[in-house]
Parts: structure tokens; sequence; C-alpha cells
């Protein structure tokens, strides 16, 4: 079960995004700036409307108890995003 | 009023408006409504769909109008049913006012909204609600700058303490068509432009933008529209241009400078919502807090209801004494009572159940506490490849399947709705309980505890193998785990109960005719020809299914009968049993004053047992499931009827065939005839091959 992972894995190897650090890997209360967002469809359009975007200050506030999602606060906005999905919201490099 | 006062009010310009309200989730839109029109709220659905509608005519200053409440969304390009309901209202049925409602502790993203209605060239106002709860934030506003750089009308309330409601419908009728906001980057907006100028609509500055984004808008557009769309859209990549990208970015730039210039002063204060975070989503004790708080909706849920549905079972008895006392032939006494009289108080047992567990999720939703719960099950539920919100119908399921299937709208994408929707009927509801307690108690007397439970758990997974099946065969990726987690509110009671009231009574309309007929049909089959059960429909019926069930160790036409009326509710298959291994005792005649003086009481009684549920609530949960009043001498029957290998195999059989009446109503509802229909087919094939393998592995294990 679960392929939800498998999926992950494959894009993780095609190395989508190049080199930048992604939100998946950001440590807690450390805030960074929205890159890019490497997806398209509706998942993209998603964080769009909720303020994940180029340019936006990020920060993870937890990670669930089971480990999987965590809640960032983009704005004055509490989301919660699965480490799949964050593995694709690239950061900015720190400058 | 008096009528001279009615005549002499002049029909102000607001006279027979039709005005919508349009936000973002989670802005207290509702709460807002309810403020507005009071006790004239009305709460249906949305024609054709189950998603609630709020509506209210308004008395205001200005004349009366009617006032209708689309579904939260935060785009007007939607990406849930709910959010394309709300963009096809407003552009297929332009109101004459769009009122916007803004959460004034989270603007920037609000005013995204904002910004787009202020493209469909409808009169505006911008209602800043939440404002208590943004002065908690640390923030300090301006409305008045956001009514000079939008110039339409900006009002401040704080709906849940009635604040600022009255300005609100003061100045109603002050709405303007706003000038255009958003100035984008100047070959998109030469496009744009061009574009808007060949569209016959109010929005068309806002369906160009979209036609050059790549959207989809809901509205029958000339083709020539579309191929010029497409030719811009063509020209602007060529140029090295995303229009959507650019059309997003502009849209937030100006929304982030609107937000600046409305926000005077802002310091950094821990809300409410942060301190209760801490403690149901803190890593170890978030767990048990979640499971303590489903625990507590279900106590709620059933401590409310159970004194109901016994009072409308005394109901039923005194009408059927009432019945037995008249001079009628046994089979129309029969008809009357137990046909009649049986199948509407099954109806109408259902609306106790049902309207406290939708109060309970009505205030699970709109308080945050359900966000909260998927963010916390979402990673058991990716097993199956669903969100964490698929959660919530699957464990109310094992309350009532009904409820159930409609919770499965809070899940955002339609196949994750389908694939939670065909999982629920294998969780085990209550009614089935009475089944198993009473076929464990009399074949497991030493381990009834572990066959029920064990019973639970083969439904839970086979209900999450469906879904993931379909998930895997419909070539869908993982499910999305994104959603807001909207800050912790408490609900306003009034709409909390219209609400749970309205889904209540648009199930009673839809199920009640299937259920009564359900009911009746298995009376006929009952008692036609008349004499000997034996010899009835029924018994024959069950015959011809016996050869079905040889296979299963179950062969007895009376157990395999008795899962034919299983189909109106599942406990009825204990009913049924009794009645066909020990005859049906008539009921006794009852006077009028004497059925009256038992209705008098058992309706005391009720009230006496909803009140002590307050102090149950908190009491210690009842472990040991309430035990069937089941007669010995049916026990005893059952013993020498089936094998303990053949009671399993027939229990697990009772736990995952087809979905009862009601649920099947829900389904047929939610997702169509044809799903309806998959669902009994899929559920009875499945029931029986479970119930094969249960039987072949019970009899390598406990032997004939």
């Amino acid at each position: 079960m679960g392929y939800g992972r498998r999926n992950n894995k494959r894009k993780r190897r095609r190395g989508l995004g190049g080199g930048g650090r992604r939100l998946s890997e950001l440590p807690e209360n450390e805030p960074a700036v929205v890159g890019f967002l490497a997806m398209r469809g509706p998942l993209r359009k998603r964080l769009l409307a909720l303020g994940v975007r180029p340019g936006a200050v990020v920060r993870v506030v937890r990670r669930a108890p089971l480990g999987d999602p965590m809640e960032i606060a983009v704005g004055d906005t509490l989301i919660a995003i699965r480490h799949a999905e964050a593995d694709e919201v690239i950061l900015e490099e720190p400058r | 009023m008096s009528g001279a006062a009615q005549t002499r009010k002049t029909a102000g310009p607001l006279e027979g408006a039709q005005i919508v309200t349009v936000g973002n989730p989670n802005t207290g839109k509702t709460t807002l409504i309810n403020a507005l029109a009071g006790a004239d709220l009305k709460v249906g659905n949305w024609p054709g769909t189950t998603v609630d509608r709020l509506e209210a005519e308004l008395r205001l200053p200005d004349g009366r109008a009617h006032l209708v409440d689309l579904p939260g969304t935060y785009s007007l390009s939607p990406s849930t049913p709910e959010e394309a309901l709300a963009a096809r209202e407003l552009l297929l049925n332009p109101p004459d006012l769009v009122v916007n409602v803004v959460d004034a502790g989270n603007l920037e993203r609000n005013l995204h909204l904002t910004l787009e209605l202020t493209e469909l060239g409808l009169p505006l106002l911008v209602v800043l609600n939440l404002m208590d709860e943004a002065a908690a934030k640390g923030y300090r506003l301006e409305p008045a700058a956001l009514e000079e750089a939008l110039g339409v009308p900006v009002a401040a309330t704080s709906a849940s303490r009635g604040r600022g409601v009255e300005e609100l419908r003061r100045r109603l009728g002050e709405a303007r068509v706003p000038a255009p906001q958003v100035r984008y980057p100047g070959q998109v907006e030469e496009a744009a432009q061009q574009l808007a100028a060949t569209i016959e609509h109010p929005a068309r500055r806002w369906l160009a933008l979209a036609l050059l984004a790549g959207e989809e808008p809901p509205l029958a557009l000339p083709a020539e529209v579309r191929q010029e769309a497409a030719r811009l859209r063509r020209e602007l990549e060529k140029a090295g241009i995303d229009p959507y990208l650019e059309i997003e970015n502009a849209r937030y730039a100006r929304a982030h400078e609107l937000a600046r210039r409305v926000i005077v002063g802002a310091e950094a204060r821990l809300t409410l919502t942060d301190k209760i975070d801490r403690w149901v989503l803190h890593p170890l004790l978030g767990g048990p807090i979640f499971l303590l708080g489903m625990l507590l909706a279900f106590r709620f849920t059933f401590l409310f209801s159970s004194p109901w549905v016994e009072f409308i079972g005394t109901v039923q008895e005194v009408l059927a004494g009432w019945i037995a006392a008249l001079p009628l032939p046994p089979l129309a006494a029969s008809f009357l009572a137990d046909g009649l009289v049986g199948g509407v108080g099954t109806v109408i047992s259902f609306a106790p159940v049902l309207f406290f567990l939708y109060l309970a999720l009505a205030f699970l939703e709109t308080s945050g506490f359900l966000a909260r719960a998927a963010f916390i099950a979402d990673r058991l539920m990716l097993l199956a490849g669903l969100p964490g919100r698929a959660f919530i119908p699957l464990i109310l399921g094992f309350g009532c399947n009904v409820p159930a299937i409609y919770a499965t709208r809070i899940l955002t994408s339609p196949l994750d709705r389908l694939r939670v929707g065909l999982a629920v009927p294998f969780m085990s509801c209550s009614a089935r309980l009475v089944v198993f307690t009473l076929f464990a108690a009399v074949f497991f007397p030493e381990h009834a505890a572990w066959v029920v439970f064990g019973l639970y758990l083969l439904g839970m997974v086979i209900g999450l193998l469906t879904a993931w099946v379909i998930g895997r065969a419909a070539g869908a990726g993982p499910s999305s785990g994104l959603m807001e987690l909207p800050p912790y509110r408490l609900p306003g009671l009034r709409v909390v109960l219209k609400q749970a009231w309205a889904r209540t009574r648009s199930f009673l309309e839809g199920a009640g005719g299937p259920i009564l007929l359900a009911v009746l049909f298995v009376w006929l089959l009952l008692n036609l020809p008349p004499g000997d059960l034996a010899s009835s429909y029924y018994a024959r019926a069950a015959g011809l299914l016996e050869p079905l069930f040889r296979p299963l160790g179950v062969g007895d036409w009376r157990l395999l009968g008795a899962l034919l009326p299983g189909l109106i509710a599942k406990e009825v298959v204990v009913g049924t049993l009794a009645v066909s291994y020990l005859g049906a005792g008539s009921g006794a005649p009852l006077g009028l004053a004497q059925g009256l003086g038992q209705i008098a009481t058992g309706l005391l009684g009720a009230l006496a047992g909803t009140l002590s549920a307050v102090p149950a609530l908190l009491g210690l949960p009842q472990l040991a499931p309430p035990s069937a009043a089941a007669p010995t001498a049916l026990q005893q029957a059952l013993r020498t009827a089936l094998t303990p290998a053949a009671a399993l195999a027939y229990m697990a059989y009772t736990l995952l065939y087809t979905p009862c009446v009601a649920t099947l109503t829900a389904i047929r509802q939610e997702f169509g005839r044809r799903w309806a229909l998959i669902a009994v087919v899929y559920e009875l094939a499945v029931a029986w091959l479970v119930a094969w393998g249960v039987y072949r592995l019970a009899l390598l294990w406990l032997g004939g």
C-alpha cells in the first residue's frame, strides 16, 4: 500500500528543481522564502490560492505526531501539507 | 409594524435586489449572515446537490432584498465542486450586489479573492469581519484606507458579537461597481483589454483574464472569443510570458500593497489557536486527545439520541396496541401495525440519531477541530491512498452509515468522495452490533468481545482495501493532504442547529419513501399467502437462497430469510429470527387513555434521559456493548441450527452484505443511481467471498 510514496521517490530521482533546498527539509521555526513550485495541476493551484507562492515567507510550525504531514505558516494562514507535496516546493537559497 | 407605517415606507434602491455573500472559507460568513438575517435564515440545499445553501429575506433600510450565501472559496478558478458552484453562480446568475466577506486577521490572502471580485463588473461591498480576532492577533486596522483604495464601501464587523452589523445593513445600498484595481504587466494588460472588448458579459475583464490564464470559465462563450483567447495566449507564451503566473503575481502584489495600507499596526502575539494547538497537536498527547475527542462526539450522539429513539418505539407500541383493540381481521391489523406503523416508525427513528450526529459533525467542522483530526490521522489514511479527512466519514460510519456518506463532502476531490463513499458501508454500524452480540453470546460466550472486535476490524480492512483498489483502478495519483488549519472558533448555536435539522429533513424526504416501501415489501413476503410462516413467500424466497449459501455452512431457511429484512436495517435480522423460530406474539390491545398515559410517560422519560445525558457524557464510557435482550429460547434454537464456524461466516456476511436502504438512498443522493447499484452488487459479492473464506478458515481452526 501507499502508492503516494513511490511516486514521490520517482520524482526525486528525476531531480526536479535542481539543487535548491526543499520545504520538506526545512527545520521547524526557521523562516525561509519560497523560490518556486515544481509541480503542475490542481496542487499548484491550491497552494497558490492558500498563499504559498514564490516570494512568500514560509515557516514550519510542527510535524504531525506520526511524522507526516507537517504544519506550515504562510502569512496569517496555517496549512497542513504532506512531505511528498512539500518536496516540490523549492526554497530560495538564503543570501 | 402598523399598516400606515408600511404604506409610508417607499421602496428603496435595494427593493427586490438579489444579494450574494462571497468569501474565503472560515471567514465567519455564516455567523455574519445569521446576524444579518436573524430568525429569517433558511438552510437548504443547492438544487441538484447536497451542498448547504443559506438564504434569507432581508428587511433593510433601503428595501427588502433576497440574500444567498455562496460556498466558501479561495478563488474564482475553482478546485473543488463547492468552489465551482460559487464561480458558476456569480457568472451565470449575476446578482445585483456582491458582499465580499473578508477575514480581517488574514487580509492579504483574502484580498486576492476581493480583487477577482472587482473584475466582475458588479456592485461590490467589502466586509472586514472578525475584527475582534484581528485585534487579538495584534493587528490595528484602518478600514477607511481600504474604502479609499478600492472605491467601494467597506464595513468593519465582529459578527459573533453583533458589532458593526447595523452599520453594514445601512451601507448595503451604497455598493458600487469598482474601477479596475490590478495593473497587469503591459502585454498581458493589452491582451486582456483586447479580448475583453469581444466579450458580451458584465464580467468581461475577469473572463478575459481567466481565458488568458488557460482556465475554463463555466460559461458558454462564442467560438470566436475562445479562438481569439487561444491566439493571444500563444502570442504571450511566444514572448516568454506565462500569463497564469503573471496574472497571479500582479494580483498578489496588489493584495500585498492593499494589506499594507490597511494594517496600521502589528505586534506578534500568541493567539488562542497557537495555545490550543500546542496541546491538540502535541507529539505525544496529540493522538490520545484526538481519540478522546472522537469518543466524546460519539457518546454525545448516542446518549442524546437514544432516549428519543426509545420514545418513538413507545409511540409505535401504543399505536399497535390501539390497532389491536380495533375490530379488524388479523391480517389487516397486522398490516396496519407491523407494515404501516412499523415502517413510518423506522423512518422517524432515524431522525434523532442523524440530528445529533449532524450536530456533532457541524460542531467539529466549524470549531476547527475536524481539520486537526484530519492532520493527525493523515499518515494512517495515506496507507489507503486517502487524505486525512477521509478518517471522519469512516469513523462516523461506526455510528451510522447514513451521515457518514454525507460526511464524504468534507473531502475535496470527487474521486476521493466516491472511494470513501463505497468504503463506508463496510464500517460496522451500531445496528450490526445487535446481531453480533446475539451470535457471539450463543457461539463464543468466552470470547464474545474478541469476536465482535475482530468483525469491526475486518470491516475496516475491507473498507480501506476497497478505497485503495478503486484509487488504483482509477489511476489516480496520491490524494492531496493539503488543507487550511483554520483558527479555533465557537460555532453559533442557532446556525448549527438549523443546519443539522436541514440535513436530517433532507434525509427523511429522500429516504422516507424507499424505507417505507422496503418495510411494506418485507411485510408482504412474511404474511402472504396467509397462514403458516413456513409456507409464506418469505420462506420460499429463503429456500431459493439455500444452494447459494450451502458453501458457507448456512442452510436453515429461517437464517437466510432474516437477511432479507436486514435490508431495511441490519438489527431487524434479530427480530425476524425471533419471529421465525419462536412465532410472532400478537400485540396486546390497548385502551385510548392507557395508550396516552404510556406516551406521556415515554415523553417524560425521553426528556429526563436527554438531561441525564449531560453528566453521563463526562462519565466513564461503558465498554461492554449493550446486550440485545435475546430470549434464551432463540439462543437455543440458533445453537442447533448452526456450527460455530458457520456462525462466524453468518456474522461476517451480515457485516458486509448490501448496505441498508437508508444508506443506499444516501449513496444515490450523493453519487447517483448507478453507483448505488454498483455498491449493492459489489458488496453482495464481497460479503459472500469473505464469508466463505472465514468459514473455510474457521473449519480448519475450530474443526467442523
